[in-house]
């Protein structure tokens, strides 16, 4: 509950708007049961009806409570919900700042649905109980006592019996909750079963169908939805409970002043006014008190969710900016390894171990090994997407722990594996690897030089089409060439390729590497490949082994000449993809 | 057009789409006929429902009445009696009969909530049962033009929608409108004056509501719609965090990712400012009534028209009156969505499948156990109209025979797997099975003949023993234990935690490229097929799985019909007919020694690349 109260502090950034919106509830509630006594009294000295005065004075005075209500309603929600969502806002600005700062690690080993679900689902929790639910829970516990209050002073049995069936009440939500809670839990287990299984299935029609597997996938679709179906079956049942409980303690409340104010009534101790505003006010009553229970409810899930994200908020950075600066100008772009290892936190063999490898100004170095050998790992490093465990890297002779990120990540232009793209527009996804505005000229210039020119123009909207679901999608060699141009964006000192090309095909290939070495020229590049060719050409290339040691660095031609991973993985390459690369070229020659 | 740009401009890829946010029709009659297709099975469960729904209707109606009786008759009759005693005594009575109502009611609201639900679930059940059972008819074709996730929503999402439709939706409106009239007619048996009073002032109520379902809909769909990219955006730079840091970007996303919020705060801003007024406004007009009916009620109690039972009725009956007409807006809602739903879903059941089985499916001839015979004959093929992918193939594959296609990407060899396993029709010429037509086979039975390797095969949640077996039932345990041996998978089998028993991980993302063709193999060879389709992964893999896949894949082509999309120089060698495609057309065929006779396409390739591999 302290957690929620420290996440109840930023609600009073907008302290203004929230008193004043709840200071509308208690006036608000005021009129709601003021309407309720004018009603009551009316009843009682209805002779004075023809008294037309006295009449339209309390019809006067019940419009205007009527106004009243409505309009303190109004405020109540609106200033106090708006600021619940202010809030939201703040807090998402600042989660998302935190997460954008975190080192790779961080994101590493976090689930990004468990991120998101923080950033979404937690935080919406958050403040649906400190917005809403304070709002309603502030209305329950301003009518309730005020209504019991003054009906205690008409008849204080009746009021006393009558809050029984809504004790009950309270005790049975409290209850069912439990159940409740853990039926909608395996609702929605089933039903990402059931997408998960329709999923795979669309995703490996051809297996299905090759296999004539429709018949038994439809059944065992079928079983899932039968689940599904099943789960939903036992919710709707909690549900009805609940709803039983709750509709029969407001008819027993019923019950109650029926019996005892009735019997009053017959005893003439309780006039027929008086009946009326037990009955109407336990209608007003009754679902500020069902809000209460549904809060209460929530209360678990809201304090949960205010630790993880709590936890995000407090999550520490343990990759540090240096001090020390270096004017981009200045970098040259040498790098040095010097016996660096490194071990993945959820991993239990070294990614690295012991690697030790410089890299001239200007120098391409290739990156080679098994699956798992550490080849990206090394690249990381470069930028401390993570810190090695030991071991120092050094730029230009400082170590890079030392250096500012403006030095260090600055002069460093880097294609992503996956050859990651923003669902922005394609120009944009180019400007954002410069560091200053660029000018037309030179996005087109970028555009030009990794061969993309009439592919882009063939897009739509050429340059401004966006990239992504919404626009064009960009075949695995295009995103390639456009990652590559977006790292030319800022005209590195370093260039650093994470095995950016197995994932396209060879003729792919064969483009990108050279579009590659003529942006590698005069740079520093570090690239790590899967497939050899793509490195055959580099100054020299390091062979790390699976377990992320140094099997062997040099040029192409000398590694074929000694026994080893290299020789061996050359040869066994040549043999599975020459052919269909020597089709196409025969082709390609022969259009 | 322009207009879409225009709307693209500043950060367009923050924009929504606006077609998301245009609503279709409440009511459509003849998708609603449609539905209740469905719901007929289950009638028994809709007959309950009514009758829960009436008995509770009726009991509320009569809990107002008690009301009545028990002021009218105890309460006033004992104003001026001096012995109280039997009107106490008829108070009780009142008073057992209310508990016996409120009893019979608390068992009738269990089941109002769960027999509705229950017929809802039961119907929309049966209809994403059907949608699935359908989409599994439908042609490659179908599901080739469209992503995944828009497939998947129709048996989610959609149907989901629907099911609200019938719990919350069609049933309790229908119900709700009943409500509104009989208690309107119960108004007018208590006093005309209050209930003309009353009734003239409802339309307003429904003009509220109604008038703010569309407002309320628009902002809800808005946020939805804004919340979903200020996610979208959020996921994504979490999966580009790498290229954020090392590019330091941070500031540029987070600006992007405010814009973003503070688009979805002013959504929310104007869904919160509708509801802000709606309730006061209804409440503002409920309290117009009261006060109506008050001075009318007032009026009549003193006229003696109106006894205080009645009053107190009618005010109980108002409050009956008033909540269908709140929800009225959220039933409108939940129908219009629950159609559009509808609408989609029945667009896919109405999606005929483009390759059709034969009216009287043939069998194969040659028996099972028996490698058919398979020709191309002159086919042309293409998947955009225009733009030919095959033209004129013609080859045969004589029983037991291996064919090799070698080629580059795009020369229409994996067009040539899916011809023959009638993932699609030719265009003209045809695909023969022991000089029957493919078209005219069961295409079930014939596909089932087949053993398949795919370049990335697919693997489905489950166990390992699951995806070889893959629910076959001609695959015994002593069949697939054979299998994993000639497939060379045993020891990766043996490796696993559990063995066949291990879990696959999501499309066995666990297993390298190489170790999931071995299993490939394996799943094909475990059925013991007679025609054998091998579409060779090019990823590279380590030696000693390279050997173990040559040797599993002899094995696999050994005498079964094959076609064979290689890239292996061992399977190619092994051929016993090696075609040599470039733009859908056969350059070249002959085996690997007659092709390199002829010195032609063939032979310099495989120059080039004996001596690539010896450089």
């Amino acid at each position: 509950m302290a957690i929620l109260l420290r996440f109840f502090r930023r609600f009073l950034a907008y302290r203004t708007s929230l008193l004043l919106g709840l200071l509308c509830i208690p006036l608000a509630q005021l009129c709601d049961v003021g309407i309720t006594l004018l009603v009551g009294d009316a009843l009682d000295r209805a002779q004075d009806a023809s008294d037309t005065e006295w009449m339209t004075r309390v019809l006067l005075l019940m419009g205007a409570y009527a106004v009243g209500h409505s309009v303190m309603r109004f405020y109540q929600r609106w200033l106090i919900v708006v600021v619940s969502r202010r809030v939201e806002v703040d807090l998402k600005t600042e989660l998302f700042g935190k997460l954008v700062s975190l080192p790779f690690a961080y994101h590493d080993r976090s689930r990004s649905g468990d991120v998101v679900s923080r950033v979404t689902s937690d935080v919406e929790a958050v403040r649906m109980v400190l917005g809403p639910g304070l709002m309603y829970t502030l209305g329950a516990l301003v009518i309730l006592p005020i209504s019991i209050g003054y009906l205690f002073t008409i008849n204080a049995t009746l009021a006393l019996m009558m809050t029984l069936p809504m004790f009950t009440m309270g005790l049975t939500m409290k209850l069912l909750s439990g159940r409740l809670h853990r039926q909608s839990v395996a609702v929605q287990e089933s039903i990402s079963a059931i997408s998960h299984r329709a999923q795979e299935n669309f995703g490996g029609i051809r297996v299905v169908k090759g296999y004539a597997r429709e018949d038994s996938q439809a059944d065992q679709f079928e079983g899932t939805s039968a689940i599904n179906r099943d789960n939903q079956v036992l919710l709707g049942n909690a549900r009805g409970v609940t709803n039983a409980a709750i509709y029969g303690s407001f008819d027993l409340t019923f019950a109650v002043i029926l019996l005892i104010g009735g019997l009053a009534a017959v005893d003439r101790t309780l006039p027929i006014g008086d009946l009326f505003k037990f009955i109407d006010l336990t209608i007003k009553v009754f679902w500020p008190l069902i809000a209460i229970g549904w809060i209460l409810g929530m209360l678990p899930r809201a304090v949960a969710s205010a630790e993880r994200v709590e936890e995000l908020l407090n999550e520490e950075n343990p990759i540090a900016e240096g001090h020390e600066k270096i004017a981009r100008a200045d970098v040259r772009g040498a790098l040095a390894f010097e016996d660096v290892s490194f071990t993945y936190e959820r991993g239990t063999e070294p990614a690295l171990s012991g690697v030790t490898v410089r890299v001239e100004a200007g120098e391409t170095l290739g990156v080679v090994g098994p699956t798992g050998a550490g080849k990206s790992t090394l690249i990381n490093l470069v930028g401390r997407l993570f810190e090695a465990d030991s071991g120092r890297i050094h730029l230009d002779g400082h170590e890079v722990r030392e250096l500012a990120f403006d030095a260090l990540r600055g002069t460093v232009g880097y294609v992503p594996q996956d050859s990651f793209l923003f669902s922005e527009t394609y120009e944009e996804n180019i400007r954002f690897g410069a560091d200053h505005e660029m000018t037309d000229a030179e996005v087109d210039a970028l555009i030009e030089r990794v061969a993309m020119k009439d592919e882009v123009a063939c897009f739509p909207e050429g340059k401004k089409t966006l990239v992504g679901e919404r626009g064009v999608t960009l075949s695995g060699g295009q995103r390639q060439r456009t990652c590559i141009a977006r790292a030319l964006a800022r005209d590195p000192r370093i260039l650093l390729l994470d095995d950016c090309l197995s994932a396209v095909d060879t003729e792919t290939e064969k483009e990108l590497v050279g579009s590659l070495r003529s942006a590698g020229e005069g740079r520093t590049v570090i690239v790590a490949a899967h497939r050899l060719s793509t490195v055959q050409a580099a100054d020299r290339i390091l062979v790390l082994t699976r377990s992320g040691e140094v099997e062997a660095i040099g040029s192409h031609d000398e590694l074929l000449e000694r026994e080893g991973w290299y020789r061996d993985t050359w040869e066994q390459q040549q043999r599975t993809e020459s052919l269909s690369a020597a089709v196409n070229d025969e082709v390609g020659g022969a259009a | 057009m322009s207009e879409a740009k225009s709307e693209k401009e500043p950060g367009g890829a923050l924009e929504i789409d606006r077609s998301e946010l245009v609503a279709t029709k409440v009511w459509d009659t003849s998708l609603f006929k449609r539905l209740l297709t469905y719901a007929r099975p289950h009638r028994r469960l809709f007959l309950k429902s009514f009758a829960v729904l009436s008995l509770l209707f009726i009991g509320e109606l009569l809990g107002t009445r008690i009301w009545k009786g028990a002021i009218d008759g105890p309460v006033a009759g004992a104003a001026d009696a001096e012995d109280k005693a039997p009107f106490v005594q008829a108070l009780l009575w009142w008073v057992g009969a209310y508990v016996a109502l409120i009893a019979a009611m608390t068992v009738l609201r269990y089941f109002q909530t769960a027999t509705l639900n229950k017929t809802g679930q039961a119907v929309v059940h049966d209809l994403r049962a059907a949608v699935f059972r359908h989409l599994q008819s439908l042609d490659l074709g179908f599901f080739d033009r469209r992503p995944t996730g828009a497939l998947v929503t129709r048996v989610t999402t959609d149907i989901e929608s629907l099911s609200e439709m019938f719990t919350s939706g069609i049933i309790a409106l229908l119900f709700d409108s009943v409500k509104v009239l009989v208690v309107l007619g119960m108004l007018f048996a208590i006093d005309v004056d209050l209930a003309l009073i009353t009734m003239l002032t409802t339309p307003i109520l429904i003009g509220i509501s109604l008038a703010f379902r569309g407002g309320a809909r628009r902002a809800h769909r808005e946020v939805r719609a804004r919340l979903a990219r200020l996610n979208g955006y959020l996921q994504e730079v979490l999966g580009g965090i790498r290229v954020v840091q090392v590019f330091r970007r941070e500031e540029r996303v987070a600006a992007r990712f405010n814009e973003a919020l503070a688009r979805y705060f002013e959504a929310n801003r104007r869904t919160i400012f509708l509801f802000a007024l709606f309730y006061p406004v209804m409440s503002l007009a409920v309290y117009l009534i009261q006060g109506a009916a008050l001075w009318a009620g007032i009026g009549s109690i003193v006229g003696k028209g109106l006894t205080y039972g009645e009053f107190v009725q009618f005010w109980l009956l108002l409050n009956m009156l008033v909540r269908p007409i709140r929800e009225l807006g959220e039933r409108y809602n939940v129908l219009q969505s629950a159609f559009a739903s509808a609408e989609r879903i029945f667009q896919v059941l109405d999606t005929a499948p483009t390759v059709v089985p034969p009216a009287t499916p043939a069998a194969v001839r040659t028996a099972p156990g028996q490698a058919p015979h398979i020709a191309f004959e002159d086919v042309c093929f293409s998947y955009v109209a225009d733009t030919p992918v095959l033209r004129g193939i013609s080859f045969e594959i004589p029983p037991g025979k291996t064919v090799a296609v070698v080629g580059a990407t795009g020369a229409g060899k994996s067009t040539l797997v899916n011809l023959l396993l009638r993932y699609y029709d030719a265009s003209s010429g045809r695909v023969a099975v022991d000089d029957v037509d493919l078209r005219e086979l069961e295409t079930s039975a014939f596909r089932a003949r087949f053993g398949l390797v795919l370049q990335e095969d697919f693997l489905f949640a489950g166990s390992v023993e699951e995806n070889l077996v893959m629910d076959r039932s001609e695959v015994s345990a002593a069949s697939l234990a054979e299998a994993i041996d000639a497939a060379q998978a045993r020891d990766l089998v043996n490796g696993l935690e559990g063995g066949l028993a291990a879990e696959v991980a999501e499309r066995g993302a666990t297993f390298s490229t190489g170790e999931r063709q071995l299993l490939a193999i394996a799943r094909a060879l475990a059925a013991e097929p007679d025609v054998v389709v091998l579409d060779e992964a090019t990823a590279a893999v380590d030696s000693a799985t390279e050997h173990r896949i040559e040797r599993a894949t002899s094995r696999l082509l050994a005498g079964r019909s094959a076609l064979v999309i290689a890239h292996r120089l061992s399977t190619i060698r092994g051929a016993d007919e090696i075609l040599v495609m470039a733009r859908g057309e056969i350059r070249e065929r002959g085996t690997h020694d007659e092709l390199l006779a002829a010195e032609g396409l063939y032979a310099k390739l495989h120059a080039l690349q004996y001596a690539a591999a010896s450089a």
